[in-house]
This record gives C-alpha cells, sequence and structure tokens, in this order.
C-alpha cells in the first residue's frame, strides 16, 4: 500500500473517526435528553397520581360530604353510586341491591320523567326537574333534581348524576299557602262587603263586591285616590282619622261615608278601616271593608216614618174609638128614655104584648151598650199605655169580689197567698175580673165555689180560675178566645170578655188554656212572664 | 136656682126637662145648644146662672173648648161647672178637671138611673153655697 493510499485511508478513518465520535456525540447528547424527558416523565407521571389521588380523595369527601342526596346513575336510570344521604333519603342501597330511580317516580310523572331525560341527552344539563317520587317506606316525596351528564374519554354520555332536594314539606307548605290564598281569594272576591286595599289613601287592589258597587273597573279602581271616589264633604273626616291611625294612636276606625259612583250617584256606607303592619309595627296598608248602607238607611228611615205614622195612627184610632163609642152610646142613652117613657106615659094604653116588647126592646139596648163598652175596653189595651206598677194581685181579687155581683151560694176563695208582681193594675183587674165573673155566672150548682190560686214557675208565675159550674164542651175550647165568639146561653155575653183575657195574657208574654168537662166545671190557667 | 144647660140633643134636652119636672124644688133651666150660644147668652145682659151643666160632645165649638174660654174670663169663671157626658174617655175627665170643673157626671144607660144620678147632683147643689153675683 502505498503512502497516498494509507494517508487516503488514514483520512477515510480519520473522517469515519470524527463521524462515529460526532454520532457518539449525538447519540449521548439524544441520550441523555431521553433520561431528561424520560426523568420529567417520571415526574409529572408521579405529580399526576399524587394529583389524581388528592383529587379523587377529595372527590370520595366531596361525595360522602354532600348533604343533600346524590346519586349517580346510568342512562337506564340504574344507580351506580349513591352517598349515603340518598340511601338514607331512598331507603334503598346500591351496594346491596340494583336499584333504578325510573321505579321509584310516581305514575303520575312518567311522561313528565321521560321528557326530562330527553332533554337532559341532548343538552347535557338539567335543572329544576320537580316530580313525586316513592320512596322505599311507602311514602310520597316531592323531590328536585339538578342533573347533569357523565361522559367519556370521546365525549360519548355513559352516565348522569344529580343532586337531589326534598322539597315535600316546602311543596306542601306552598300547597297550602296557595290554598289558603286560594280560600282567601275566595273569600275576599264573594264577600258581600267591599274590600279595598291602599297604600296611603292610593287604592291597589279591590274585591269584586267593590267593582260591582261603585261601577268601575278593577284596573280604572287601581288608578285612583281614595279621596277621588269619595263625596268631597267626607273628605276631611276620613283624613283625619286616618292620620291618627298612621300615626299608631288608633288600630281601626269605622266611619259612614258617601262614595260617588261611576254613574256620578253617590251611596251610603259603613266604612271600617283597619290598618296593616310590617314586622317593624310601620303602617304599610290599609284595608277598608265597605258596606252600602244606602238602602239599609233608606229602610231605618222608612221604619221611623212608618213608626210615627203608626203611633199617630193609634193615637188616632184611640181617640177614633172613644168619638165611636160616644156617637153610638149617645143615642141608646136617647132610646132607653123614650122606650121607658113610652111605658110610662101610656101604660094604660099599652097590652101586656106592647109592654113586652118595650122590655125586649130595653134588653137589646142594654146589650148593645156593654158590646160598645167591651170594644172600646178591648181596642185600649195596649203595650204602650200600660202603667208598670207593684199589683197586690190578693188585693186585686179582694177588689174584684167587693164590685162584682156574687150570688149568696158562690163563694171565691183565694187558695194561696198571690204573689205580687209589676204590671199595669187596669189590665190585672180586667184579666182577674173578666174570668172570675166568668165563672161566677156560669154556676148551675146549690154550692158553687170559685178558687183562685198561683204556682210559681221559675220565669212566670202560673195563676188558676177554677170553677164548679156548667163547664165549656171541648169544642168550644178554642174558639172561647175569638173575639164575639160568646157561648153562653145568657143573652147579655157579648163574646169580648176573654178575648180581652187573652189579649192582656198575650201581652205579658205568658199562654192561656183551660180544662173543663161539661156538668163539672173549668178551669183557666194562664201565665205571667215574671 | 138657676141653671144653664148646655146640650145640642133635643131628647138629651127633654130628659133634664122631665127630670127635674118631678122634683119639688122648681128650677130655672136655660137651654143652650152648643158653646157658642151659651156664651152669647153669659155675655148678654141677662143674669147669670148658678151652676152650668155642660154637654162635651156638640157641634161646632165643644164642652171642653167653651170650658176653655169660660175658665179664661174674670168674671165667668167663678160659674160652678158640672160636666154631664157620655164620654168616658179618661183623657177628657183629666182635662176637665185640669181647666176646672166642679163635677163629672157620665150618663147612664138607663133613664132611670139618670134621673136618679140627676136628682142627686141638685139636691148637692141645693145645699152648696154659691157664688152670687
Amino acid at each position: 500500500m502505498d503512502n497516498k493510499e494509507i494517508n487516503l485511508l488514514k483520512k477515510a478513518l480519520e473522517r469515519q473517526k470524527k463521524a462515529r465520535q460526532q454520532a457518539e456525540q449525538i447519540l449521548e447528547q439524544k441520550s441523555k435528553e431521553l433520561y431528561d424527558t424520560t426523568r420529567h416523565l417520571q415526574e409529572a407521571n408521579h405529580r399526576l397520581e399524587t394529583l389524581l389521588s388528592e383529587k379523587s380523595s377529595e372527590l370520595d369527601g366531596v361525595f360522602i360530604n354532600i348533604i343533600d342526596p346524590y346519586v349517580v346513575m346510568d342512562l337506564d336510570f340504574n344507580v351506580i353510586n349513591m352517598n349515603s344521604s340518598a340511601r338514607d333519603f331512598l331507603g334503598y342501597d346500591h351496594g346491596r341491591e340494583s336499584v333504578n330511580l325510573a321505579k321509584l317516580v310516581h305514575p303520575d310523572y312518567l311522561e313528565y320523567t321521560a321528557e326530562s331525560m330527553h332533554t337532559l341527552l341532548k343538552v347535557g344539563t338539567l335543572k329544576n326537574y320537580r316530580a313525586k317520587i316513592i320512596v322505599r317506606d311507602g311514602s310520597e316525596k316531592f323531590v328536585q333534581i339538578n342533573s347533569s351528564l357523565i361522559y367519556d374519554k370521546d365525549r360519548k354520555p355513559i352516565a348522569a348524576q344529580g343532586i337531589i332536594r326534598d322539597i315535600t314539606r316546602e311543596t306542601e307548605i306552598q300547597d297550602l299557602l296557595a290554598d289558603q290564598r286560594r280560600e282567601l281569594d275566595i273569600i275576599v272576591e264573594n264577600s258581600p262587603l267591599s274590600i279595598v286595599l291602599t297604600v296611603k289613601g292610593q287604592i291597589v287592589k279591590v274585591n269584586k263586591t267593590f267593582v260591582d258597587l261603585l261601577g268601575y273597573s278593577e284596573a280604572e279602581l287601581t288608578k285612583f285616590h281614595v279621596k277621588d271616589i269619595s263625596a268631597p264633604e267626607d273628605v276631611e273626616a276620613s283624613k283625619d282619622l286616618m292620620g291618627q291611625m298612621n300615626r299608631g294612636e288608633i288600630e281601626t276606625f269605622t266611619l259612614i261615608k258617601r262614595y260617588i259612583k261611576k254613574d256620578g250617584k253617590t251611596l251610603l256606607a259603613k266604612t271600617s278601616v283597619s290598618a296593616f303592619k310590617n314586622n317593624k309595627g310601620e303602617v304599610t296598608h290599609q284595608v277598608a271593608m265597605i258596606e252600602d248602607i244606602t238602602e239599609q238607611r233608606n229602610l231605618e228611615l222608612q221604619k221611623e216614618q212608618l213608626l210615627k205614622e203608626l203611633e199617630s195612627s193609634n193615637e188616632g184610632l184611640k181617640e177614633y174609638a172613644h168619638m165611636v163609642s160616644h156617637d153610638l152610646k149617645s143615642p141608646l142613652r136617647s132610646l132607653n128614655a123614650l122606650a121607658t117613657w113610652l111605658q110610662e106615659d101610656y101604660k094604660d094604653i099599652l097590652d101586656d104584648n106592647g109592654k113586652n116588647q118595650l122590655q125586649m126592646m130595653q134588653e137589646k139596648i142594654e146589650g148593645m151598650d156593654k158590646l160598645i163598652d167591651g170594644i172600646l175596653k178591648y181596642s185600649s189595651i195596649s203595650r204602650d199605655t200600660r202603667e208598670q206598677v207593684q199589683v197586690d194581685l190578693n188585693e186585686t181579687v179582694q177588689h174584684i169580689r167587693e164590685i162584682i155581683f156574687i150570688p149568696e151560694h158562690v163563694r171565691v176563695v183565694i187558695m194561696n197567698e198571690l204573689p205580687t208582681l209589676v204590671a199595669d193594675p187596669t189590665q190585672m183587674q180586667q184579666l182577674f175580673q173578666n174570668l172570675i165573673s166568668n165563672a161566677v155566672v156560669n154556676i148551675d150548682k146549690e154550692t158553687g165555689i170559685v178558687e183562685v190560686g198561683s204556682t210559681d214557675a221559675g220565669s212566670h208565675w202560673d195563676f188558676y180560675v177554677k170553677d164548679n159550674g156548667v163547664g165549656i164542651p171541648k169544642e168550644y175550647h178554642k174558639k172561647i178566645f175569638e173575639i164575639f165568639q160568646s157561648i153562653g146561653n145568657e143573652a147579655r155575653s157579648t163574646g169580648i170578655g176573654l178575648s180581652i183575657v187573652k189579649k192582656i195574657v198575650d201581652l205579658h208574654k205568658g199562654k192561656i188554656r183551660l180544662e173543663s168537662e161539661v156538668g163539672q166545671g173549668t178551669s183557666f190557667h194562664f201565665s205571667i212572664k215574671k | 136656682m138657676k141653671v144653664l144647660f148646655i146640650e145640642d140633643d133635643a131628647i138629651e134636652t127633654m130628659k133634664l126637662q122631665r127630670t127635674v119636672a118631678k122634683f119639688q124644688i122648681k128650677y130655672e133651666i136655660t137651654e143652650a145648644k152648643n158653646g157658642e150660644e151659651a156664651l152669647d147668652y153669659l155675655r148678654s145682659d141677662a143674669k147669670l146662672p148658678d151652676i152650668i151643666l155642660l154637654d162635651l160632645n156638640m157641634p161646632k165649638m165643644n164642652g171642653i173648648e167653651f170650658l176653655r174660654i169660660l175658665k179664661a174670663d174674670e168674671v165667668l169663671k167663678f160659674l160652678p161647672t158640672i160636666i154631664l157626658t157620655t164620654s168616658e174617655n179618661r183623657a177628657d175627665l183629666l182635662e176637665c178637671y185640669k181647666i176646672g170643673i166642679a163635677g163629672y157626671v157620665i150618663k147612664p144607660l138607663k133613664y132611670e138611673d139618670y134621673e136618679e144620678k140627676l136628682r142627686k147632683v141638685f139636691q148637692y147643689w141645693e145645699v152648696v153655697e154659691l157664688v152670687k153675683a
């Protein structure tokens, strides 16, 4: 080999050497880089692992520490994971059994649940799903769920997680509130009273009754201030009272004022206003209850008018009764005188028949006179003319014994000490006198006894007047108290006496009845309120 | 004794005249048919009566109206006036006593009772001292 060749070879070798050295150097550098990278990677990996474990333990903690029930389920509603709160709430444990949430949903909410699932899959999240579910113990719960989808690495949804809130109680309260509100609305809307809510006199709410009353729509009314619909003359008074209420001096007030309707007419209404206060005790609203008393007032005025008329017509009637009685009695006196004179002056000319007829005429005249007296007495018994004084009925009966005709064979006996009561003495006398004289007149026995007695019946006195006379047939027991119904054979009986008795007993809030047997006697029982 | 009898009813007047005629003592009865007539008589020159018998229900001026005028008169108020009426109206009775009367006699139904009552009235006024003009 020549030098040249050797040199060439040497040079080539040299180049090769260099190249190799270079390659080695690159390699060395690369492997160092690789090593570094590996080291980096290892470190990163380690850090990641730590982070992951930290995160997952953190998550575990979150999962466990979520107070609200938390559930992870697959897309077929099967529970993959749930926290203890969820286990407690639902009563199911996915660790022990497979739990399918769809099966817990109340039948009424199945369709809604399907729709919601559809939304979840489409949007990825679902907020405010509200449904009724049935938990293990069979009780129904209202839940609100906020949920989101969980994806795999290919962004394919594989599961869903959700936080459940038990809103059973809340819903119940809401339902209750809604019910109460509805009830309240029904009451307010159907109230016969108009109800108006105001803030500083500005109308904010009215019920239908008020709308109907004034003829304005609710929209129109809520633009008004109370004074816009009040009669100007009443504004001052209600302003004054409202001021007192706003200052807390009064809680409520009532006044009678006039409102102006849409058609311009006024109506009179009783208005009761109450303050509505907030927690701080400040008046925020005024509630007014308004009652239309136009009609009532008119009726009252009408009633007053009627009463006045009645009074004067009563007075007139009394006068009239006296007039009539006088005018009827005067000619009877003349007739009696004339008949008497006929008998006196022509007694030699008149035969027995003529004298007899004149006698019958006198009897008729007497009967007529008694009838007029009776009617006058009956018509003058009234509530408004009676006196109220202490009346000792023993004295009353004693007095009657003295003034009425009692035949020798009849005795009027007071059976027990009669009470003293507050009454009209004239009416008491009329009452007892009519009954006692009736009893005396109707005695047909050799010895007649008329018994008068009383018993204390608490709220009233019971009295009786009992005789052993002819008795009254059953069919007349009711009729006997009707005016002009005389059943006596006595031509002189007018049929007014017992009507007077009944009228007086009625006036004293009592009752009257009779027991009688034909041939045995009659007893009248009546009561008088104390 | 001189009596002024104020009464619108003819038969009532007959009753009084017939009754008085039976008395042993004779009376001078002057009749007036109503209050105006009676006042005309009392204000005339005629001698005043000793007593007045007065009916209440009369046309034109009634008894009570007459009585008021009578009792308001300085001289005539001394005339004893006895009411002779059918009216049992207590209001009338009270009003008459309030204005001033010497008696209130209710005419009974029967003529013989009337005679009896009137006899007593006249007998009473027979023994009573009268205000002689």
